[in-house]
């Protein structure tokens, strides 16, 4: 265990976590004095019945208090936007509602946290909160129902929200962004494909990974890490092979929620650079970045992370190999063990869960990476902050020669990777 | 109950390691602005930045602060230590004296500080990137080896930056602070 000199973890977000979570939301609402929450979700989940399912959760019981929904917003775009933001606000207020139930996956709860702020704090305009620590007072109430396993939004204290007049996406980071209560309930991520289990399985994966092995990693977080890691390399192939599993839905769901209170207070590296400029330059879904690039962010920081690595093995792979494992080996083993795992899931969709950026598609089949596209996505990297926590430094060079070896599929030729100073300080 | 009993303590105001980080500051303020004209690798990083950028780093509560911003020609400049009256569009917050001195005496680099959440940063990331890059290669051209080591993540080898380069840019940059 690695003691910073100095380090800060905060997470009060209440979790609310099993088969039938959802039928507590009420007594929550009511907890906080709110009785008129609005839900804001999208269609996606409004399709699959899931808006219907958390309603009918709420229905009050015989003769017991009930709550009212004040408001359902259910257009949420993929890509949370400032000015919808602003439209969900005066929806909230012409309709008086007082609490908002957020239902769906990171755009849905970023958009929602946006919306909390205007109505909060007051105005029309966003733009005045963004940055950090810009929202300095508590917000109304906010419950979080994730519906995939992935994001960990709903343990974070940051929202992203695109201006897309101005071409920029914006950050907010505020603890008072943190949701008051996460809602973990099985039910929510049943019906999602197996392809996007798979995607947003590995995305919770690489937040608890990057969270024990880059440079703001603390006690706290590599706790909640390990244990993340443990849950969702035991539960994803299975939620992925048998999509209505409920009680491996639920450990895949407490394992984002780990892993998202691990890097909300920890951060992440290198492969969150690549893979936030793979989204923006090619589009790739995230996840998808994250699981192909997850194996070559390990190899790329092996020569100052090896120990760290190491002790990846024993959630991954479980204490007989950890044991049977040389300490030297360790390392090499937890990263083959990822590679592994993205095969299985390969394997398991059909081809659909790619293991390398020349093989993801869109939905017409047509490659989404081309090769030359690399510099761009290169280029943008530079420009992106998680690259600060990664223990090794990265210049566009870097960055060109993992993404050659990510898009070809072959791990990377460790002589090739320029090493800065052994016994970096955590 | 007699009140003089209860006086009113003002902490220390640590004068001399006030001084030392605005010397710092004031120094690589000036570095800035030598490094834009002399080094290759810092105006192709200055260059990306946009034309009404203007950088504060500042130690909280009260200062001392650095202030460098982009003139009506796009030309770097050192604008000296009031941020009264300019447009800040970056700002990177040591959130204290003592975290300061960890940063200017080499003993924590840039990166560290940062996920130690010691130093914060508000504005347009891709800049503040630049910015942390920039005070890389700064503290390579100024500080002998074994210091810059400690203050950054890895000194560049030969292949990535020339010895002719570093000296060239060393000397011109000194040069370009004192003048």
């Amino acid at each position: 265990m690695i003691l910073p000199g100095y380090y800060e973890f905060c997470c009060r977000v209440k979790t609310v976590s099993g088969h039938r979570a959802l039928e507590n939301i009420p007594e929550a609402l009511l907890a906080m004095h709110s009785r008129r929450p609005m839900i804001i979700s999208d269609r996606g989940v409004a399709g699959a019945g899931l808006i219907s399912l958390v309603t009918g959760a709420m229905k009050p019981k015989k003769g017991g208090k009930g709550v009212a929904i004040g408001a359902v917003y259910d257009s949420v775009l993929p890509d949370s936007d400032i000015r919808m933001v602003e439209d969900i606000a005066k929806i909230y207020r012409e309709k008086k509602c007082d609490s908002i139930i957020a239902i769906g996956g990171g755009s849905v709860l970023d958009t929602a946290k946006g919306v909390n702020i205007l109505v909060s704090l007051g105005g029309d305009s966003l733009m005045r909160y963004a940055g950090a620590g810009a929202v300095k007072k508590k917000l109304r109430p906010l419950i979080a129902v994730p519906t995939t396993s992935g994001t960990g939004s709903e343990m974070t204290l940051v929202a992203v929200i695109a201006d897309h007049e101005r071409r920029v996406k914006l950050p907010f980071t505020s603890y008072f962004l943190l949701p008051d209560i996460a809602v973990l309930d099985p039910r929510m991520t049943k019906t999602l494909p197996p392809a996007l289990t798979a995607s947003t399985g590995m995305d919770a994966m690489t937040h608890a990974c990057e969270a024990y092995t880059c440079l703001a990693k603390n006690p706290l977080s590599d706790t909640t890490a390990l244990a993340a890691i443990q849950l969702i390399s035991q539960n994803l192939l299975k939620a992925v092979k048998k999509g209505d599993d409920l009680e491996s839905r639920l450990a895949l769901a407490n394992g984002s929620a780990l892993a998202g209170m691990s890097f909300s207070n920890s951060m992440v590296g290198m492969v969150h650079t690549i893979g936030h400029a793979t989204g923006g330059a090619c589009g790739v879904p995230h996840g998808t970045c994250m699981s192909i690039l997850l194996p070559y962010g390990l190899e790329y920081n092996l020569h100052k992370t090896a120990h760290l690595t190491a002790d990846l093995l024993y959630p991954l792979a479980g204490a007989g190999v950890y044991a049977a494992t040389p300490a030297k080996e360790r390392a090499v083993k937890a990263i083959a063990c990822i590679r592994r795992l993205n095969q299985d899931l390969h394997d398991s969709t059909g081809g659909r869960h790619a293991r390398c950026l020349r093989e993801v598609v869109d939905r017409d089949g047509k490659q989404m990476v081309p090769k030359e596209a690399l510099p761009a996505i290169a280029r943008t990297a530079m420009g992106d902050g998680s690259q600060f926590y990664n223990p090794e430094e990265l210049d566009y060079r870097d960055f060109m020669m993992v993404l050659e070896h990510a898009w070809e599929g072959t791990p990377l030729d460790l002589k090739k990777v320029i090493r800065g100073k052994k016994g970096q300080k955590f | 109950m007699n009140i003089n009993n209860y006086p009113e303590i003002r902490p220390k105001s640590k004068l001399i390691k006030k001084i030392y980080v605005w010397v710092m500051l004031f120094v690589f303020g000036r570095a800035f602005q030598a490094a834009s004209k002399v080094d290759p690798a810092a105006k192709e990083e200055f260059a990306k930045m946009p034309a009404d950028f203007c950088f504060d780093m500042c130690v909280l509560p009260n200062g001392p602060h650095m202030i460098i911003g982009k003139d009506e020609k796009g030309k770097i400049r050192y604008m000296g230590w009031d941020p009264r009256g300019k447009k800040i569009t970056l700002w990177m917050k040591i959130k204290n004296l003592d975290a300061a001195i960890l940063m200017f005496t080499f003993q924590e680099s840039s990166c560290v500080a940062t996920a130690r959440d010691r130093l914060i940063v508000d504005g347009d990331i891709p800049a503040a990137c630049g910015i942390l890059r920039l005070m890389n290669l700064l503290e390579t051209l100024l500080l002998p080896k074994l210091l810059a080591k400690l203050g950054v993540k890895r000194y560049p080898r030969r292949t990535q930056l020339s010895p002719a380069r570093k000296w060239a840019s060393r000397i011109l940059t000194y040069i370009r602070i004192v003048a």
